[in-house]
C-alpha cells in the first residue's frame, strides 16, 4: 500500500516544495546592482557591493518592506561597458527586475538606452561624468558630476593659488570629464593650462609625469584620477618641489601623506553616524565605512523609500512606478546626506577640504563676484 | 637634470621588464610556447611576497619562499598544461589560447585570495632615496638595477657554461633529436619553467616594493618584454634585455616632448618601423628552434 502511494507523496511533496519557492519568490522584491565586482576596478565595487548588502540586510532584519524581502541579484561588469549591457540584460530579460544600481560613468551610459527602452529605473551613486545628466529619463544621479564639483575648486584655485595650472588625469570617462570641466571653467575665468598628462586607470608608476609636471612650474595641479592614490602620493614625496595640488572628491584618499599636506579637494558633503559605522565595520570588518559604501548604502535605502511609496499606493513594483514615486518625493534625507532632484541629478553642496597633517579642514569660501 | 632624472627611471623600469623579457625568451626558444602566462606567474610573485610579509616574515625569507612558489607554479604550468597539450598535438594557436586562460586565471586567483586592490608594501626603507651622480633613485629601484644585472649575467653563465644549461640549449635547438638521445626535453622544459618563473618573481617583488601591486598592470609589463623580445631577436637573452631598457628609456623620454597620450604609440610605432626594416631584430639569434 504505502509502496503505491510512494509516487503520489513524492509527487505532492514536489509540487508543494515548488508552490512554497514560487510563493517565496512572488513575496521577494528583486532589485539588481551592476558593479565591477573583478577587474582594476574591483576595489571601488567591491566596497559599493558592501553599502547595497549593508542597506537590504538591514531592511530584511526589520522585516522587509511592507513584509516583502528584498532580494539583490549582484551582476559583475568588469569595469566593461559591454559586459554592462550583458549584465543589464540578464536582470531584465531573466529576472524582471524593476530597478537596478549601477556603478562607473562608461557603464552607466552604456545601459542608459536600454533603460529608457526597458522601463528600469537605474539608479548610479558614484559614476560623474557629465553625460550621465541626461542619458536616459529613466537614470537617477544620486551625485553630482564632475562639472559641478570642477567649477567649485577652478574657481577656488583661481582666487586663492594662482593662474597657472597642470592638469594630470586619468585616461578614462570621469577622469577625462573631470579634467574638461575644470579646464573650461577655469580658462573662461582666466587661467592657464600649462601642461596636461594622462595616466591610465591602474597605473602605479607616476614618476615621469610627476617629474614633468614639477619641472613645468605651475602654481597648482588639478588631479583628476580615481584610483591608485596612494602610490601617487608616496611618488610624489620622491619628487622635490611637487607644486600644491586639487581635486575633486576622488582626491580623498590623498589623505595622510606628509607629501599631500596642504592640498585641496572638493568634497561632496556627506556624513555617518558613529554607531552605524560601527555596525557597518564590526559586519565587514573594515576599519571605516568609506565613501562609495556609503553613497551605496544610501542610494539602495533610497531605492527601498520608493518600493515602499509604491507598494503603499497600491500599485505594482515596476519601472515606471518607481520613477514617478522618486519625481514625486523629491526630496531624500538621511544621516548620509539630503538629496534633492529638480533634474536627474542630485543636488547636494560641495565642500572644499584641505589635508591637514592629522585631519581634514573644511575651507569657508565664498566666491568673489 | 629633468632627462637624466627620466632616463635613470626609465633604465630602471628596463631592468625589471628585461628579467621578464630575458625570462620569457628563454621559455619561447626552449619549448616554443608564446607562455604569456608569464604575467599572470609575476603578478603571483609580488603577491605571495606581500601576503608572507603581512604575516610577520622578515623581507629576505618572504622574497624567497615567493620565488620558490613561482618556480612550482610554472613547473607545475609546464607538466600539467603545456606538457599534456603537447601530447595531445596541440597546434601553436591551442597553446597560446591555454597561456591566455592561465593567465586570466592565475590574476583572478591573485584578486580573489589576496584582494583587488593596489596594495602598498610594509617596508620602513622603501621610500628612503639614494643619490647616485646626479640622481636620485630609491632603494628598490637600486635593488631592481643591481638584482636584474645579476640574474642577466647569472642566466647568460649558467645557459653556456653549465651541464645543465648546454642540455637546455640542446633541447632547444632540436628536441626530437634530443628525445632520441635520451636528453629527455619534457623534463628539461620543466626545468626551463621553473628557472623562467622563479627568477621573474625577483622583478616582481621589487617593483611592487617600490610602486604598489595590482593584479592587472602585468600585461603592459609583458606586452614590453614581448617586443623586446621580438625586437632584440628572438633568443637573444641579451638583445631582449637591452631592447627592453631602450624601449622603456623612449617610452620615458617621450613624455618630455610629447603630451603622454602619445607617448605609448609613438615609442611602440617606432618599434613597428624597426621590426620592418630589421625582421630578424637587432641581436643574432643565439639559439635557434629546430623546424
Amino acid at each position: 500500500m504505502l509502496a503505491k502511494l510512494k509516487p503520489l507523496l513524492c509527487a505532492a511533496g514536489g509540487l508543494l516544495l515548488a508552490m512554497s519557492v514560487s510563493a517565496a519568490a512572488d513575496h521577494d522584491i528583486t532589485i539588481g546592482a551592476i558593479l565591477p565586482l573583478t577587474g582594476p576596478a574591483a576595489p571601488i565595487g567591491l566596497q559599493e557591493q558592501q553599502g547595497v548588502t549593508f542597506a537590504v540586510d538591514r531592511a530584511n532584519a526589520d522585516g522587509g518592506v511592507q513584509g516583502h524581502k528584498i532580494k539583490v541579484l549582484f551582476e559583475d561588469s568588469q569595469g566593461k561597458p559591454d559586459q554592462g549591457v550583458l549584465a543589464f540584460n540578464r536582470l531584465v530579460d531573466l529576472n524582471d527586475v524593476p530597478a537596478t544600481l549601477t556603478a562607473y560613468s562608461s557603464i552607466s551610459i552604456a545601459i542608459a538606452p536600454l533603460g529608457t527602452r526597458r522601463e528600469v529605473l537605474i539608479i548610479n551613486p558614484a559614476a560623474q561624468s557629465d553625460k550621465l545628466a541626461d542619458a536616459s529619463p529613466f537614470l537617477f544621479n544620486t551625485i553630482p558630476l564632475v562639472r559641478d564639483e570642477a567649477a567649485v575648486v577652478a574657481r577656488y584655485a583661481l582666487e586663492k593659488l594662482g593662474k597657472k595650472a597642470a592638469v594630470i588625469y586619468e585616461n578614462a570617462a570621469a577622469g577625462i570629464d573631470g579634467a574638461e570641466d575644470f579646464k573650461k571653467v577655469f580658462v573662461e575665468a582666466g587661467g592657464e593650462i600649462i601642461t596636461e598628462e594622462p595616466v591610465e586607470f591602474g597605473q602605479t608608476n607616476f614618476r615621469s609625469v610627476l617629474l614633468k609636471v614639477a619641472a613645468a612650474k605651475p602654481d597648482f595641479v588639478y588631479i583628476s584620477v580615481t584610483q591608485g592614490q596612494e602610490a601617487f602620493a608616496e611618488q610624489v614625496g620622491q619628487i622635490p618641489n611637487f607644486p600644491v595640488a586639487v581635486g575633486n572628491t576622488f582626491s580623498t584618499p590623498f589623505f595622510g601623506y606628509p607629501s599631500t599636506v596642504g592640498w585641496y579637494h572638493t568634497a561632496i558633503k556627506s556624513g555617518i553616524t558613529p554607531e552605524l559605522e560601527a555596525e557597518f565595520n564590526e559586519k565587514f570588518d573594515t576599519k571605516e565605512m568609506g565613501f562609495f559604501s556609503r553613497e551605496y548604502f544610501n542610494s539602495t535605502n533610497i531605492l527601498i523609500q520608493l518600493i515602499d511609496h509604491v507598494l503603499t499606493a497600491g500599485k505594482e513594483v515596476t519601472g515606471p512606478n518607481l520613477r514617478d514615486a522618486l519625481l514625486e518625493i523629491k526630496t531624500f534625507k538621511s544621516g548620509i546626506a539630503d538629496i534633492t532632484f529638480e533634474t536627474n541629478t542630485a543636488q547636494r553642496e560641495v565642500e572644499i577640504m584641505q589635508h591637514g597633517e592629522k585631519e581634514r579642514i573644511k575651507i569657508d569660501y565664498t566666491p568673489s563676484k | 637634470m629633468l632627462l637624466l632624472q627620466i632616463l635613470a627611471d626609465g633604465f630602471v623600469t628596463g631592468c625589471a621588464v628585461g628579467v621578464v623579457a630575458i625570462t620569457f625568451a628563454y621559455v619561447y626558444s626552449t619549448t616554443g610556447v608564446f607562455h604569456v602566462a608569464h604575467a599572470g606567474v609575476y603578478t603571483f610573485g609580488a603577491y605571495v611576497a606581500w601576503y608572507l610579509l603581512q604575516q610577520g616574515l622578515p623581507f629576505l625569507p618572504a622574497a624567497a619562499i615567493s620565488i620558490l612558489s613561482c618556480a612550482a607554479v610554472g613547473a607545475l604550468i609546464q607538466k600539467y598544461v603545456y606538457e599534456t597539450l603537447a601530447r595531445r598535438h596541440a597546434s601553436p594557436l591551442v597553446m597560446l589560447i591555454a597561456a591566455l586562460g592561465l593567465l586570466a586565471v592565475l590574476q583572478n586567483i591573485v584578486a580573489m585570495a589576496f584582494s583587488p586592490n593596489i596594495l602598498q608594501f610594509d617596508l620602513p626603507w622603501r621610500l628612503e632615496m639614494a643619490m647616485v651622480g646626479t640622481v636620485f633613485l630609491s632603494y628598490p629601484q637600486i635593488a631592481v638595477v643591481v638584482t636584474s644585472l645579476l640574474i642577466l649575467a647569472g642566466l647568460m653563465w649558467f645557459s653556456s657554461s653549465t651541464l645543465l644549461g648546454q642540455r637546455i640549449r640542446a633541447v632547444a635547438s632540436n628536441p626530437s633529436l634530443a628525445e632520441v638521445t635520451r636528453l629527455r626535453p619534457n623534463r628539461v622544459f620543466v626545468i626551463v619553467l621553473a628557472i623562467a618563473s622563479g627568477l621573474v618573481a625577483v622583478p616582481a617583488i621589487l617593483t611592487g616594493v617600490d610602486q604598489a601591486i595590482q593584479p592587472y598592470t602585468s600585461i603592459l609589463v609583458l606586452l614590453s618584454a614581448v617586443i623586446a623580445v621580438i625586437a632584440g631577436g628572438i633568443g637573444s637573452l641579451i638583445g631582449a634585455f637591452v631592447l627592453a631598457i631602450v624601449i622603456s628609456m623612449v617610452l620615458n623620454v617621450s613624455i618630455l616632448y610629447l603630451p603622454g597620450r602619445w607617448s605609448l604609440a609613438f615609442t611602440y610605432t617606432i618599434f613597428i618601423a624597426f621590426i620592418l626594416i630589421k625582421p630578424t631584430g637587432l641581436f643574432r639569434t643565439r639559439v635557434q628552434r629546430a623546424s
